[in-house]
């Protein structure tokens, strides 16, 4: 058995921030990480452009994973087992007991409180309900990525792309430089989804032709993928059937949408949240269940790692002053609320406790030439932040000084 | 050239049933598979249904060999070492349907369906919360099981290799000729002999009675697609849920899999003989006909779309032998072929031993059931990765399979060497990722085990390589 005050479950960007907030309010931590090596997903994104905001500098994933593992190594408060798989988290008297197997054996932890930073994983062609044959050569884009970039292997020779996400642009131009040729890029939505650096640097750059309203209908080939058959769609994003042709193809690379990897909670009955597929949390990050925090992806995909990072760290330090008996109890818990413009917020509840500050991340419902973005407590305006324009795919974050919070907290978007 | 006393032809559930049976009875048996596992066919892509027998009409064989097979089925799936989920099936209707469930209820005990009853509203309701909420009256059939198909086909296959019979995977037999009172079948490049030839090759099977000589069937193909649902929605239906059936077969039903998922289909769709493609038709049409039955599902939990194949000969199975000859064939074994395979099994051995077959004497060899870490206790799991440290390494992280198990697959009985092979052995790329995070990992441990490039690793055999092979 071992103790600990916060563990955190998952090594990737939000579980290395989180183990440093821990550490910086003077509490320990383990993480326990699945896979041979700490840093996550960040280990195959070798691409640049990781930590603008947190170190001012444009770095690869794995570099940016690298600032965190050196911020973390020689911190005595943090400790880090590799191949160890949670399988159970169970609520104890007072914490939690953690269960999770290993080559040397079944672990059992204790602790007091418990992160989770298991991130997300990839829609497959089945969630999407992709119909046709079952052939190889259909990958999702991150396991195509896990393949080339980690793997040193080549996954096909022609390929298509559906779903216009940062993953499957980024893996559009990945794909260009190893050789593969690229078809197409196919998005059933009329805008892509990704970021504008990567539509610029990754598809616009490489002559990539991106296909907008446009889906990818069913596949064929029976033992590997021969081609798949696209279609515009309507206003309602239904396929026009009668405008379906065939695209030949060895390989499809499937980007359309990612998934909080959370199940492992879904027996503590905490209240879900159908707009992030989580559960809701606080302003400290903490879930209805006391001493459960979620941070990262598991909580809400993020388009960047920055904002995982900081939140992990943020739920890190409420974890470490829950675990220390600081963070205070009592204050009144209230919705943040929000207009028709928002999408939801992340966290869902703030404490009207008067003290410090909460950061908010949301989503807008879609793209908006230029907005001011407003925060009202009792009337009155607590934050505004004005944006020359925000779009459905990139998190905004409003910073909230909870001492100007009367009663409760509404989020407006004014459209100018 | 390997002289055997019966050669079966085709790797389903009708074959490894036979199979089994006769290397249990220490017959000389060979199988012959034209794909790269067992269990390729209709058998991996059905509802995985152990049926009660209500619904053949009696005095057919259909009717004759269900009854039997579900008779076998729990002891089968005992002495084999797999699951059978004796939950029992119902069908669902609202009053206007009393007069067809009771015709039901009727056929069944003249089958010989033991325990049939009429459900009504109340009781229906508490056993069952997700019924449509016009469903008023049930059957329920407490007899029905639900297994898993493919899982019992392999185990069958095994139980019969560990009995002393030899199953050829990737023979696709292309020519059978007699050569005085034996058979020589071929695949182009090897050959067996065998005293009897025993036709189980499910929708190809016209094409094997066609070298032969014996006769051809009007048959038609009819492919059933399936919604795949996420172990989350577990519970949504805790048995089998059929509609009331109708001429074109027992309509789409709604599920529970053995392993927790949650399975909605099939369509009954007339189609070429190999076509299991999905359609969004399909899927529409499940949408709309599963809401006869039950509430809405989460579709937002699908993870899997797939599609089978049955062959249809008529309205009854067809099981008989090329006269004067040892030539047996089994054409159309549709619904409720998996249930009655044990039982066609047990027949087809009998009339083989009065035509003839030489049996020894054998001392039956128990199949050694996977170990799977998720049936173990925490006492024991410590214990076995303490033993053998690859059962503490997850490779697959939605099913939680272990180094471990996929070894232990790759050296099972049969030697799987595909992908779809290790994943109906031990379920990785089962679960809601579907592999998108363990096939690298996957691939690895299969190509060091096997031996071979990780290039040459196919999903299911013949061209199906997940990796492209000379990198540029």
């Amino acid at each position: 058995m071992i103790c600990t005050q916060v563990l955190i479950i998952g090594g990737g960007p939000g579980g290395l921030a989180a183990a440093h907030g821990v550490a910086s309010v003077g509490a320990n931590c383990l993480i326990l990480e699945r896979d041979n090596r700490l840093g996550g997903i960040l280990n195959q994104c070798i691409h640049n452009g990781f930590g603008l905001h947190r170190f001012n500098e444009e770095l690869t994933g794995p570099e940016y994973a690298h600032r965190w593992i050196d911020i973390i190594s020689t911190n005595p408060h943090i400790n880090a087992k590799l191949n160890c798989f949670v399988t159970e988290i169970q609520r104890t008297q007072d914490g939690f007991l953690t269960t999770a197997m290993s080559a040397d054996g079944l672990l059992e932890v204790e602790s007091k409180a418990v992160i989770l930073t298991t991130g997300c994983r990839e829609r497959a062609a089945g969630s999407i309900l992709l119909g046709g044959t079952r052939p190889s050569g259909i990958y999702t884009a991150g396991c195509a990525q896990k393949f080339i970039n980690i793997e040193g292997k080549s996954v096909g020779k022609k390929a298509a792309i559906l779903g216009s996400g940062d993953i499957g642009l980024i893996m559009a131009r990945r794909l260009i430089c190893e050789g593969t040729e690229v078809v197409g890029i196919y998005e059933i939505m009329p805008a892509s989804g990704g970021l504008a650096r990567n539509i610029t640097q990754c598809v616009r750059d490489f002559n990539i032709p991106l296909h907008l309203s446009t889906t990818v209908t069913r596949v064929a080939g029976r033992d590997r993928l021969e081609g798949i058959f696209v279609a515009p769609v309507n206003e309602k994003l239904q396929p026009v059937y009668e405008l379906e042709k065939f695209v030949p193809c060895d390989t499809l690379l499937l980007s359309v949408g990612l998934l909080p990897e959370n199940e492992i909670l879904s027996k503590f009955g905490l209240e879900w949240t159908p707009a992030t597929n989580s559960f809701a949390v606080d302003e400290f990050f903490m879930t209805d269940c006391e001493g459960l925090f979620l941070a990262g992806n598991v909580l809400h995909v993020n388009d960047l790692v920055d904002n995982v990072s900081s939140e992990g760290e943020f739920a890190g330090t409420s974890a470490g002053r829950y675990a220390l008996g600081e963070l205070s109890k009592g204050a009144e818990r209230v919705e943040i609320g929000h207009d028709e413009h928002i999408k939801y917020t992340a966290p869902k509840y703030i404490h009207l406790d008067h003290e410090g500050t909460a950061q908010i991340s949301f989503r807008v419902s879609k793209n908006y030439k230029k907005v001011i973005i407003k925060a009202f407590s009792g009337g009155k305006e607590v934050s505004r932040k004005p944006c020359p324009a925000v779009t459905a795919g990139e998190m905004q974050t409003l910073i909230i000084d909870k001492s100007k919070l009367i009663d409760g907290l509404y989020l407006e978007v004014e459209v100018l | 050239m390997e002289k055997y006393g019966v050669a079966i032809i085709g790797a389903g559930i009708v074959g490894a049933s036979l199979f089994s049976e006769l290397a249990r009875k220490g017959v000389k048996v060979v199988m012959l598979e034209k794909s790269a596992d067992v269990s390729d066919g209709s058998t991996k892509a059905n509802s995985g249904i152990v049926h009660a027998g209500y619904d053949p009409i009696p005095g057919t064989l259909k009717a004759k060999f269900n009854i039997r097979g579900s008779q076998i089925y729990p002891s089968m799936c005992q002495r084999l070492g797999v699951g059978i989920c004796q939950c029992g099936t119902l069908v669902v209707a609202n009053e206007s349907g009393r007069e067809a469930l009771e015709q039901l209820l009727h056929r069944g005990i003249e089958n010989g369906v033991s325990g049939l009853r009429i459900i009504e509203r109340e009781e229906l309701h508490e056993m069952e919360p997700n019924l449509a909420d016009n469903i008023d009256i049930a059957l329920f059939a407490p007899t029905g099981a639900v297994i898993s198909p493919y899982l019992v086909c392999i185990a069958l296959a095994e139980e019969g290799v560990v009995n002393g019979g030899v199953a050829k995977l990737n023979f696709e037999v292309n020519r059978i000729e007699k050569v005085n009172d034996s058979y020589i079948l071929g695949n182009g490049t090897e050959q067996v002999e065998a005293d009897f030839v025993i036709n189980c090759a499910g929708v190809n099977a016209n094409t094997i009675n066609a070298m032969v000589g014996a006769p051809t069937f009007d048959t038609h193909y009819v492919k059933g697609e399936y919604l795949l649902l996420d172990k989350s929605q577990n519970g949504f239906v805790n048995r089998p849920i059929f509609p009331l059936p109708t001429k074109a077969g027992k309509g789409i039903l709604a599920t529970p899999t053995l392993h927790g998922n949650i399975m909605l289909g099939p369509t009954a769709i007339p189609c070429e003989p190999n076509d299991t493609t999905v359609d969004a038709e399909g899927i529409a049409i499940i949408k709309e006909k599963i809401k006869l039955s039950v509430k809405e599902p989460n579709y937002k939990k699908v993870i899997k779309l797939f599609a089978g194949v049955r062959v249809v000969s008529g309205d009854d199975f067809v099981i008989d032998k090329l006269p004067n000859s040892h030539f047996y064939y089994t054409v159309g074994i549709c619904s409720p072929g998996l249930t009655a395979a044990p039982a066609i099994a047990e027949y087809l051995c009998e009339k083989l031993v009065a035509d003839g077959m030489e049996v020894s004497v054998h001392k039956f060899v128990p199949r050694t059931p996977y170990v799977t870490t998720n049936d173990l206790s925490k006492k024991q799991l410590k214990e076995l990765i303490k033993k053998d440290a690859s059962f503490g390494k997850i490779v697959c992280r939605c099913e939680k399979i272990t180094e471990g198990e996929v070894v232990e697959a790759l050296n099972s009985p049969l030697h799987p060497t595909t992908v779809d092979g290790i994943k109906r052995r031990m379920r990785p790329t089962m679960g809601r990722c579907q592999g998108g995070f363990c096939l690298p990992k996957l691939i690895k441990i299969m190509s060091r085990e096997l031996d071979v490039p990780e290039e040459e690793i196919t999903l299911h055999g013949n061209k199906s390589e997940i990796l492209a092979k000379d990198k540029d």
